[in-house]
């Protein structure tokens, strides 16, 4: 038994690796392609895909739903513009160490959250995202208050310069993103194939016989939380790095963003959750290219994303749940 | 003692306002089982209506009882749109499991939101409007004192009470009311013993919408009117009814009180930049002391 | 299990041969450099890019400066434009949002390849991008935004310059005029905690005036004074504050008078001047069924500042001469072109950047405008009652403010019956008098650089 498990386990990870080189081939090529512009864009869908990562493992996956994602954002955020100002770390120390900061506020989150189900989690989740960036204005000697905390991915080192050729400012926001979105990518990949993932569905589907199979529930719910929490702390930490960690970075509607996303791909699958947040992300830049044929007012025009997400987010939960990725919902069941 | 007066005045008008919104919770959560974060931006939409009315000449009540109304039918619309079409979905396998069947409905909640919130932008732009009050907004004088208490706020005080009188009547009273009282306990029961639930659960969205509009109109005259000014008021809403038990209307006024004081107090006593973390203290230590809050019921449906 | 064996038949040998493509990959991406000529700029056309907050909470009043700068480009644009290139504004909603404006400025930069940035509005969303815009050397022109951070520091942001008085300079002026005029009286303030109010304490703190919260001071969170701010206001009357300080902007002010008025307190108002917007105050008073007439008698006698006329003065020639293109070329909604100190603001912006762009010459570069309009402060002369304030050491717009009284028609007066100009720096210089006399506005309303 044992050794099949192994081989088991051996053949996960494979797979997951071969899916993530392909994926970051992919991107590299897209990448390529795009002017500065979309390669900054491309970059936020590297960032936010992390995050919207965090909801297909936490909502999708084990069934609990947040709308405080940003706040845990916020924490990684935050993290790594304390660490790199204050300590002077590189980027590539501070991120990864913020990681483990917003896994702390994932086990803290977890805890209080182990006993809340449905809309009292959801609310909840809510309530914590208005109140987490408040505290950057009650202690202003840290956080700076409104004015928040500047940083940015600045330079690539000089053998990259020397190797590739100096890449454009948004081109290195790019190739910053991806080494980080890979492993993101690499790990829910392998999480959701393995036993873990198993059981964390079977948490979702029915709570009741989880727990008399002798599976440690609350144990198990802040696990997932933990998870999801370092990887919306991952997402802050390089959302942030495209120039300011403060309040007005991590509102609730990114928390809000995060999910429509993860819905709108498909909230159980790692496919969906990129295809969700590619709509997202480039939604406006296709408003505008269809606007173009159209005199709208700015009045008009300003309100037409948010006002075409919303009702894509309405239209797939009532027609077609499973979002884009819905057909590959079955091979993953 | 002057700053004691307004903060517990200043909590008892507020707290009125919140209780409204907390019943309005109530109402569609016993009803059809949904916690629905629309809800204040349907009351936006009610109150922009009756913005538009009166700056086009109309009188204030003439506004007012147009948006109670329009609050109660887009309420009624939101749930045969949407959320109606929904429930019928339970079959699907994204909405096999119980929590699943809790988080869809909150996310399409939010999308409606969105939707309503874009519209408004679109519609009467983006600007900050004031709303007027039909009471005076000038504190009573008693002994030459002027008390932070005004002819609005006993308006305010008075019309809810009214509002939680009636609402409670209906539920005890009325066979509609017991219809959805037993719809909530348990739909299929309910089916079978011949209740139309389906039109049992439009109207807790209908009544839902009323009430919530009525909290838009009393809270706006004391901020101002734009797509986004009622977000926090949702919130506070939500902890309010969390507070005193989702599924008990009595509760949901209990709630608003103690959230009315507690954000009121705070802000006259601590900073103002503590509320949200007060709300969060509060809605947390009731959650971890009481989960199915003060007044909830033991067996509260907790999907 | 068996539906995985088919991607992992030969795991060693696929992870090796992408590895190899994905350097191969990372080696083609690497673009080539940009060409040396300069974006925005052709001979029919100059592009320059605008960042805003233009739905959201903090878009009200705001939303109308960038329709307000496109009329002015407009009416330049009808008399031929600057050296026979047209001028076009594209602005960007970033809802006041520091994540979307990093998106935004790279679409004006990389997509629309605009010359210049001209008057975005905001302190926390520039935050976010001036360090990338000033390292591109793209001309970061006549930000609305007080903040001295962005100014004082040439060295540190080269490109950027202001259109405003920082905060710090008008509460210095607006504090030294209350410790001699009301020494005897009770001043306390109301500020919203963000750099707008602390950098307006800040100003009055140099001035000698301090303060203790929970006594003579009382704030908010900037963004939540739609819920009402009856509890600050209940604070200073109990204190027995006779002079409010207010270091908020126009709504909060509007909600702070109206909260006052509930309790009947009544105290001596003093509004930076970024809260002191007239019609914003009436605009939010009047939809609460107070008639305008009532809400000018609320607002009169509250003391404020201005660097510019009053909108409201109806014979000053630029007033004039502002208001006129505005009736004319604004395409704004109704309610945005509505003629206010935001529209104001905005058609001044306009009229410096043309000024800017005619001084810099036929030969447009992006060095050029900067050397130019750092150079050349003086000839940037505008609607502003004082001169700009730009040199080596700071890129502060106006150190000049006058101060006046709210009359009876919500019009700001000079408070002495005569317009007199003070001036000082955002550290600890002292406040002087400032004598400047405003150029004359052309008759065709263009700017003249000659």
């Amino acid at each position: 038994m044992r050794a099949v498990s192994n081989h088991n386990k051996k053949s996960i990870a494979r797979t997951s690796l071969i899916r993530t080189l392909l994926f970051v081939a992919a991107i590299l090529l897209v990448g390529a392609q795009f002017d500065a512009y979309n390669q900054g864009q491309l970059a936020v869908v590297l960032i936010l895909f992390i995050g919207v990562l965090s909801v297909t493992l936490l909502t999708g996956i084990s069934g609990q739903l947040s709308l405080g994602q940003g706040a845990l954002m916020a924490v990684g955020g935050y993290s790594t513009a304390l660490l790199m100002i204050n300590y002077k770390l590189s980027l590539w120390v501070a991120v990864p160490l913020s990681v483990i900061s917003s896994a702390i506020a994932g086990l803290l989150l977890g805890i209080a959250a182990a006993r809340l189900r449905g809309p009292y989690l959801a609310g909840t989740t809510l309530v914590i995202a208005l109140a987490i960036p408040t505290i950057a204005n009650r202690f202003m000697s840290v956080f700076k208050g409104d004015e928040g905390l500047p940083v940015d991915v600045g330079y690539p080192p000089q053998w990259f310069s020397n190797l590739f050729g100096e890449p454009g400012y948004e081109q290195w926001q790019l190739y910053v993103a991806l080494p980080f979105a890979a492993i993101a990518l690499f790990f829910a990949s392998n999480i959701l194939k393995s036993r873990t993932g198993r059981m964390w569905r079977s948490i979702r589907d029915n709570e009741t016989a989880t727990s008399l199979s002798g599976v440690n529930f609350s144990r198990q719910k802040i696990y997932v939380f933990v998870i999801s929490s370092s990887f919306a702390g991952l997402s802050g930490a390089l959302y942030g790095l495209r120039g300011l960690v403060g309040p007005s970075v991590y509102p609730v509607s990114l928390s809000l963003l995060l999910l429509t996303a993860a819905v709108l791909g498909g909230i159980r699958s790692i496919t969906g959750a990129f295809i969700g947040t590619v709509i997202v992300v480039f939604l406006p830049d296709w408003i505008d290219l269809v606007l173009v044929n159209f005199e709208l007012s700015e009045q008009v025009s300003n309100y037409l994303p948010a006002l075409i997400s919303s009702l894509l987010l309405i239209l797939t939960v009532v027609i077609n749940p499973a979002g884009v990725a819905g057909t590959r919902l079955h091979k993953h069941k | 003692m002057n700053t004691f007066l307004a903060a517990l005045s200043s909590g008892t008008s507020r707290g009125a306002i919140f209780a409204l919104v907390a019943l309005g919770l109530v109402i569609v959560w016993r009803g059809a089982g949904i916690v629905n974060f629309a809800q204040m931006g349907q009351a936006m939409f009610s109150t922009y209506i009756a913005s538009t009315l009166i700056t086009n000449g109309n009188s204030y009540w003439i506004a007012f009882f147009v948006a109670l109304i329009s609050g109660a039918v887009l309420g009624a619309l939101l749930d045969i749109l949407v959320m109606r079409p929904l429930s019928n979905k339970k079959q699907s396998e994204l909405l096999s499991s119980e929590s699943m069947r809790a988080a869809v409905p909150v996310i399409a909640s939010l999308g409606i939101l969105g939707v309503l919130q874009a519209l408004a932008g679109i519609i009467w732009a983006a600007e900050e409007r004031g709303f007027p009050a039909p009471a005076k907004q000038e504190g009573f004088t008693v002994a030459g004192n002027v008390l932070p208490f005004t002819s609005f706020d006993l308006f305010v005080v008075s019309i809810v009470t009214v509002t939680l009188i009636i609402t409670t009547l209906f539920f005890t009273k009325t066979g509609i009311g017991l219809a959805m009282r037993a719809t909530a306990l348990n739909q299929e029961v309910a089916k079978l013993s011949g209740i139309r639930t389906n039109r049992t659960r439009t109207i807790s969205w209908a009544i839902s919408g009323a009430a919530s509009s009525l909290a838009g109109l009393l809270i706006t005259p004391t901020s101002n009117l734009s797509p986004n000014s009622l977000d926090l008021v949702l919130i506070v809403g939500f902890t309010a009814a969390v507070v005193g038990g989702l599924d008990s209307p009595a509760g949901a006024v209990l709630g608003g009180f103690i959230l009315g004081m507690v954000i009121s107090f705070v802000t006259f006593y601590s900073t103002p930049e503590d509320v949200f973390l007060a709300i969060l203290a509060v809605l947390l230590i009731v959650l971890i002391i009481r989960p199915r809050g003060i007044l909830g019921s033991k067996d509260a449906r907790r999907v | 299990m068996k539906n995985r064996a088919s991607l992992s038949r030969s795991p060693r040998k696929s992870i090796a041969v992408i590895s190899a493509a994905l350097v191969g990959a990372l080696a083609l991406s690497a673009m080539p450099a940009q060409g040396a000529s300069t974006p925005g700029v052709s001979d029919t056309e100059i592009v320059l890019g605008m960042q805003l907050p233009q739905t959201g909470l903090a878009s009200p009043g705001y939303n109308k400066v960038d329709d307000a700068m496109r009329a002015y480009f407009d009416y330049v644009n009808s008399k031929g434009g600057v050296n026979g290139r047209k001028i076009t504004l594209v602005a960007y909603d970033d809802e006041y949002k520091a994540g979307k404006t990093v998106t935004t400025a790279s679409r004006l930069i990389n997509k629309d390849k605009v010359f210049a940035m001209v008057g975005s509005v905001g302190t926390q969303t520039h935050i976010s991008v001036i360090k990338d815009i000033n390292r591109r050397g793209i001309p970061d022109l006549f930000v609305l935004s007080g903040y001295s951070g962005f100014y004082t520091d040439p060295k540190k942001y080269p490109t950027t310059f202001g259109s405003l008085g920082t905060y710090v300079t008008e509460a210095k002026i607006l504090g030294k005029y209350i410790k001699e005029n009301m020494a005897t009286k009770n001043v306390g303030i109301l500020y919203q905690t963000d750099d707008f109010g602390r950098n307006t304490v800040e100003g009055l703190g140099i001035a000698g005036l301090t303060f203790t919260a929970k006594k003579n001071a009382a704030s908010f969170v900037a963004g939540t004074q739609g819920s009402g701010l009856d509890a600050q206001m209940q604070q200073l009357k109990d204190n027995n504050v006779e002079v409010v300080i207010v270091g908020a902007v126009a709504s909060a002010f509007a909600s702070a008078v109206a909260s006052s008025n509930k309790i009947g307190y009544k105290p001596q108002y003093v509004v930076i001047s970024v809260g002191s917007d007239a019609t914003t105050f009436q605009t939010i008073l009047g939809a609460r069924g107070i008639p305008a007439a009532s809400s000018a008698g609320l607002l009169a006698g509250t003391i404020s500042a201005s660097h510019a006329p009053s909108p409201g003065e109806a014979d000053d020639e630029f007033v004039k001469a502002f208001k006129k293109i505005n009736d004319e070329f604004n395409k704004g909604p109704a309610t945005g072109k509505a003629w206010d100190n935001n529209v104001l603001q905005g058609m001044n912006i306009g009229y410096m950047m043309t000024a800017a762009l005619m001084g810099a010459g036929k030969n447009l570069t992006r060095p050029g405008i900067i050397n130019y309009i750092k150079n050349n402060p003086s000839k940037l002369s505008s609607a502003a009652l004082a001169p700009l304030g730009y040199s080596a050491t700071t890129h502060e717009a106006y150190t000049g403010f006058w101060i006046g009284k709210y009359d009876a028609t919500a019009v700001l007066k000079p408070i002495d019956g005569t317009r007199k100009m003070w001036t000082t720096d955002s550290a600890k210089g002292p406040v002087t008098e400032l004598k400047y006399t405003r150029p004359a506005i052309a008759a065709d309303a263009l700017p003249k650089v000659g």
